[in-house]
């Protein structure tokens, strides 16, 4: 039996695989202890902890211990003269015309931040040494009163050369062998100071809360007679077992939109798309992402709550635009959506829990694109009246009519949402038109046909239990781990031994790691260059393939000349100089068996009631459309306008759409005869 | 067919979206650190007519008068008699431009041979000629400066890619493949304005295009219209003034009178002084961005699209012959001192009837370090902005070390500048406590940079301000602290000049230290709360 188990702002979904049955299960989070919620959704799955031989977790624990400022008590070790590094950052401001402008509030106190007499050059050359006296009174003063709950080191060029973060920290060991130390050569060995101290200081403040949740989240689970697999989900698309991922835990961030990416890119392959658009929508927001074949882009740095993480993340793109996202008239009169969101709580208009404010699912109750029946498979009550109110004064306002407005604002969030498509597509060189969506969340179905008319896509594929893809991701993902290194390298005939080396020297220690971390079975690696011309400060990355023996520079450049020309739209004739900036090696490991479960339907959804026809507002229009569910969809293909009840979901099928449904229980929408 | 709101709400979002992403291409793709890494560049949209519907909001001092550049490119080669792969250049201060180095360069876009509108760039470039390397502090007119680019037309195929526009440029510039380079970055921003722009013809016709940028500009005037209306009418007057010319020791005064009619705003620069013999001068175009931009940031939301329409609302002139529209061929390097300066005044006059949408005056001071030395028989330059602290509100601490408002210039980092700059080692990058001027919110706090220098034969320039004149509070805050320059050398310590250049010898510390931002209201009403964490932080002694 295996189970996966994905936390979420607002619900916590399980996916449980039993002798080739999937069953599902959605019960409310509990922010504050997210470890009840999970143990609620095994329960109500009726699951027997004691037959779980693979249980696969994701949270929002790490980005929450960020966003509301709850991680350990750190403090920072940096060379002489950098102490406000972190109060610094890059002197730049986001907002423009904001006078009244703050930064992103730091992740360690300025009193935290302690200096220490050593240089290196950018050559990795010492130009002052380490003074041990002076080292050990440091250390004294971090220790005394036991103040601090971990240490994290960032050295000015450490990434040329540890030698000072290593002996710092062996020192730091012997004087205080409970303290826990963070080096900025081990979380991101490239160069960019205030990125790696960044990423460094975070790892070692979200490391405590991470550690301290899954050790009580485990020995819960032990208590109820777990003896299985343990492995959490990690922001590259790739898993760790638990206890690893407490050493590493920065790696944790945005997990969830990670494992949604890799459950839609699994089923997706298993029907032969291997390019495709991911699309999940949820409650606040949109996430998308561009797979190519099969292999989903990783973009090296990323941000929370406004301060850099280097780590390799899956490239997602995020706009909020979601279920509670608020409609508005702003000041010039024009129609908005979000991004303001309403949220779990008050939540939209029609949940009656406090909330007035108009919502894109207030706004699909009054289009009737969604049905009061469809909430949780008809057990959550819904007010249509209160839906319809939240747009009264808007409507009277801009002098449209309820409908009419309802339906504008569905359009402008999907425009919206195909500007987060171009984001990670026609802006990355890659046309959309060569792709599929692949539309999961509990809202993605939902949007997904018109978004793709809007960017010529003509083929959508909704997974089964898209409402909950991210718990199904997480049973589909592989073991991964990263490790890169800065190393500036002339693209030259002379220079492919090097380049070769690097590349097996990372390789071989992401190998070491997995292997020392209890996985070695059918290892395989990626291996990938960040490139620029000389004189360029930002890199492409250009993937190679597997096989190191027979790289040629020419091979290389040529690869990097095209991912250049993609993006920016011109590349430079050969001559111009080319440099490796940094080197960047990912060990993979297939854990999860490709499975196709068939459904276990839990029941409720087993009642196959004949489709109705039911009035809608779509598209500018008032139309007559079909109310399914899934199972009514047929191989054949049925003609839209058609509205897809699917317990998790709900799938709309535009008039000039069709829907089909496949073996597997994948339903495809067409566009067009 | 007319354009529904809704199409035009989603035109308008492509349009800010398509100007964001030639930005940021135009950024990621250059060379010299000066535009990759600290991003002193913008882009924009413009209409058929030559307006500005939408740009990337990066560098306030290069927006609001962009159309203003690309005027006297039209009045010259008229729309109708441009060609596909045209392109107009244009960096003349005295046609539209802003100083030498900033070049914008504009490119016609057709769809099926019918002219849809332009796309344009501007970048600073790191070394356009001139008397010294990067940046000459003591150039007595513009041609000093370097090369001037007046309003002209020309044709990729035919001018560049090895033709005789780039070659005349890679032969008069000292860095030429940084040079070309980051102009390379500005054609494929301009391409891709140009696809953009195209993909959104082919979805909804050139006419509802047309119709939409029409609609965006209406729409920025009504909001900005919206903004002006609740205040009260009447001319309101204010002062601002810089430390000295560099030359004589006496300060030059800006005027500036705003005056509010129903929802026309009009900022006028009477009585300012007249023009200099120093690189202080503010070219009519960088006045009226500085002016627009301050109005912009005091009295409007930052969500409005910052576009001609704007501009319809808020009208700017300066005396011909004054520090704020000189007469040619004075030089203008250093214009974004005079920038900030007019930002300050006119800030002054809104605080008179805005007074808690103001800011105290900051350090508002947009400092190039300039370094730059001989290896072998190329030369290495070494330019980045330093800003300092920003001044208080009626509800929040001025921000500590940043760039000035009208620049938004990232710092290089310390572990790039190493790598490509050999000669140089940064020994302390900081804030200063204390120098943020006290208040019921305090002003934010300067910076030090300090730089060890490794080699012989390393040249500094600079200019800055703010040594003498401190940055004034705003109802009853106290100033920020002064900047200072200095270099230690061999345990002497030599005081440097706000405005001059100088040789370097290996094993000088060359520090900088910037100035603060004043406050904003009574300090004996700042809370506790506020004085405990700064104290403890270690940001102010008491």
């Amino acid at each position: 039996m295996r189970v996966g188990i994905e936390v979420g702002g607002t619900f916590t979904d399980l996916i449980v695989i039993d002798e080739n049955i999937a069953h599902i299960a959605k019960v409310p989070s509990t922010p504050g202890q997210p470890d009840v919620g999970a143990l609620n959704a095994i329960e109500a799955a009726g699951i027997d902890l004691k037959n779980v031989a693979e249980l696969v977790h994701g949270s929002t624990v790490a980005t929450n211990a960020v966003l509301e400022r709850k991680g350990g008590h750190i403090c920072v070790i940096v060379t002489k003269g950098m102490r406000d590094l972190f109060a610094l950052q890059r002197h730049d401001r986001t907002s423009i015309y904001d006078l009244k402008y703050k930064k992103p509030k730091p992740i360690v106190n300025r009193q935290d931040v302690l200096e220490i007499n050593e240089r290196m050059d950018a050559d990795g050359m010492i130009v002052q040494k380490l003074d041990q006296i002076e080292l050990a009174e440091l250390i004294k003063t971090i220790t005394a009163n036991q103040k601090y709950d971990a240490v994290a080191i960032c050295l000015l060029n450490s990434y040329v050369n540890p030698e000072h973060e290593k002996e710092i920290a062996s020192t730091i060991k012997q004087m205080a062998p409970s303290l826990s130390v963070t080096c900025s050569y081990n979380v991101s060995r490239e160069f960019r100071e205030y990125e790696r101290a960044s990423t460094t200081a975070l790892s070692a403040y979200v490391q405590p809360i991470i550690e301290g949740y899954l050790n009580r989240f485990l020995k819960k689970l032990e208590i109820k007679g777990f003896t299985g697999r343990f492995s959490i989900m990690q922001s590259n698309g790739g898993r760790m077992p638990a206890y690893a991922m407490s050493k590493n835990a920065i790696a944790a961030l945005y997990s969830g939109p990670a494992a949604g990416v890799v459950g839609a890119t699994g089923i997706a392959g298993r029907i032969g798309y291997r390019d495709i658009i991911t699309l999940d929508i949820g409650g606040t927001s949109t996430d998308v992402a561009l797979i190519v074949n099969g292999t989903p882009d990783l973009t090296p740095l990323t941000k929370i709550d406004g301060l850099p993480v280097r780590t390799p993340v899956i490239d997602i793109a995020t706009v909020g635009a979601g279920g509670g996202s608020i409609a508005w008239v702003d000041d010039g009169n024009l129609l908005r959506v979000g991004p303001e969101s309403a949220g779990a709580y008050p939540g939209p208009a029609s949940y009656g829990r406090g909330g007035e404010l108009p919502t894109i699912t207030d706004a699909h109750l009054i289009r009737g694109t969604l049905q009061a029946s469809s909430f949780l498979g008809g057990t959550m009550k819904v007010d249509m009246e209160a839906a319809r109110s939240s747009f009264k004064s808007m409507s009277a306002h801009l002098m449209m009519p309820i409908e009419e407005l309802a339906d504008s604002t569905i359009r402008i969030a999907e425009a919206n949402i195909v500007r987060a498509i171009q984001q990670v597509s026609t802006e990355r060189g890659r046309d959309p038109r060569d792709f599929v969506i692949v539309a999961f969340g509990g809202a993605g179905p939902l949007h997904a046909a018109r978004v793709a008319e809007e960017l010529d896509v003509s083929t959508v594929i909704i997974p089964p239990h898209a409402g909950v893809l991210s718990a199904v991701g997480l049973l589909m993902s592989d073991y991964v781990h990263f490790r890169a290194r800065t190393e500036r390298t002339r693209l030259v005939d002379s220079s492919v031994t090097s380049i070769i080396n690097i590349l097996s020297d990372l390789r071989t220690q992401t190998e070491t790691y997995l292997i020392s971390e209890g996985i070695s079975e059918g290892l395989t690696f990626e291996h990938i260059l960040e490139m620029r011309y000389v004189g360029q400060a930002f890199e492409v990355s250009v993937t190679l393939g597997e096989d190191l023996k027979h790289l040629t520079i020419d091979a290389v450049s040529k690869i990097f000349s095209e991912a250049h020309h993609r993006i920016f739209e011109f590349s430079k004739p050969p001559e111009n100089p080319v440099e490796i900036v940094s080197y960047r090696v990912g060990a993979r490991t297939k854990s999860a068996k490709f499975f196709t479960p068939k459904d276990g339907l839990d029941g409720k959804t087993e009642r196959t009631p004949e489709p109705e026809f039911i009035e809608i507002t779509e598209g500018g229009e008032q139309i007559q459309c079909q109310l399914m569910t899934r199972q009514l969809v047929s191989g054949e293909g049925s003609f839209g306008p058609i509205l897809i009840e699917d317990g998790t979901s709900t799938i709309y099928v535009p008039p000039t759409w069709s829907a089909l449904r496949d073996d597997a229980n994948i339903i495809i929408l067409k566009r067009g005869k | 067919m007319a354009l529904s709101s809704v199409d035009h709400a989603i035109i308008n979002r492509a349009l800010i979206a398509a100007s964001h992403e030639m930005g940021s291409k135009l950024i990621r793709s250059a060379h010299s650190p000066i535009v990759r890494e600290a991003q002193d560049c913008s882009a924009a949209i413009i209409n058929q007519q030559g307006k500005v519907v939408a740009q990337a909001e990066l560098t306030a001092i290069q927006l609001g008068s962009i159309a203003q550049t690309l005027a006297p490119c039209l009045a010259l080669f008229p729309a109708e008699t441009l060609r596909e792969r045209d392109f107009f250049i244009n960096n003349d201060p005295y046609h539209g431009g802003q100083h030498i180095q900033d070049i914008f360069l504009f490119t016609p876009i057709f769809y099926n041979a019918e002219l849809i509108g332009f796309s344009a760039s501007v970048a600073h470039h790191i070394d356009l000629g001139g008397g010294a390397p990067g940046l000459n502090p003591y150039a007595g007119d513009v041609h000093q400066e370097g090369l001037v680019f007046p309003p002209t037309l020309y044709n990729l195929d035919h001018d560049w890619n090895g033709g005789p526009l780039e070659r005349f440029i890679r032969a008069n510039v000292r860095m030429p493949e940084a040079t070309i380079g980051d102009i390379n970055a500005q054609f494929a921003a301009n391409l891709i304005g140009a696809k953009r722009l195209s993909a959104l013809v082919d979805r909804y016709g050139s006419e509802q295009l047309s119709e939409a940028m029409d609609a965006m500009l209406d729409y920025s005037e009504l909001r900005v219209r919206n903004a002006i209306r609740n205040l009260p009418n009447g001319t309101y007057c204010a002062n601002a003034a810089m430390d000295s010319d560099g030359i004589n020791n006496k300060p030059i005064v800006i005027r500036t009178q705003v005056t509010i009619e129903d929802n026309n705003l009009e900022i006028s620069f009477d009585g300012t002084d007249p023009q200099v013999g120093t690189n202080l001068n503010c070219p009519l175009a960088s006045t009226i961005a500085a002016a627009i931009a301050c109005a912009k940031s005091v009295l409007t939301d930052s969500d409005i699209p910052f576009n001609d329409g704007v501009g319809r609302v808020i009208k700017v002139s300066a005396p011909f012959g004054s520090l704020l529209n000189p007469s040619s061929p004075a030089p203008v390097r250093a214009r974004l001192l005079a920038s900030h300066r007019v930002f300050n005044a006119v800030m002054k006059a809104l605080a008179q009837i805005a007074p808690d949408k103001v800011i105290a005056e900051g350090f508002d001071t947009t400092t190039p370090i300039c370094l730059s030395r001989m290896e072998g028989n190329n030369y290495n330059i070494y330019l980045e902005i330093l800003g300092g602290g920003y001044g208080a509100g009626n509800n929040n601490d001025g921000c500590d070390g940043v760039d000035s408002p009208l620049s938004n210039c990232a710092n290089i980092p310390i572990e790039s500048l190493e790598m490509d700059y050999r000669f140089l080692r940064i020994e302390s990058y900081s804030l200063i406590p204390d120098s943020g001027g006290g208040g019921m919110y305090r002003g934010g706090l300067g910076l030090e940079r300090s730089y060890r220098i490794l080699e012989d034969g390393t040249s500094f320039a600079t200019y800055s301000d703010r040594f003498d004149i401190v940055s004034e509070g705003l109802f009853g805050g106290k100033p920020g602290g002064l900047a200072t320059m200095f270099i230690n050398r061999d345990g002497e310590k030599i005081a440097l000049s706000s405005k001059m250049g100088c040789d370097l010898q290996k094993g000088d510390l060359l520090v900088i230290r910037t100035g603060g931002g004043a406050g904003y209201g009574d300090p004996e009403k700042r809370s506790t709360d506020h004085m405990d964490l700064d104290i403890s932080e270690g940001l102010t002694s008491q």
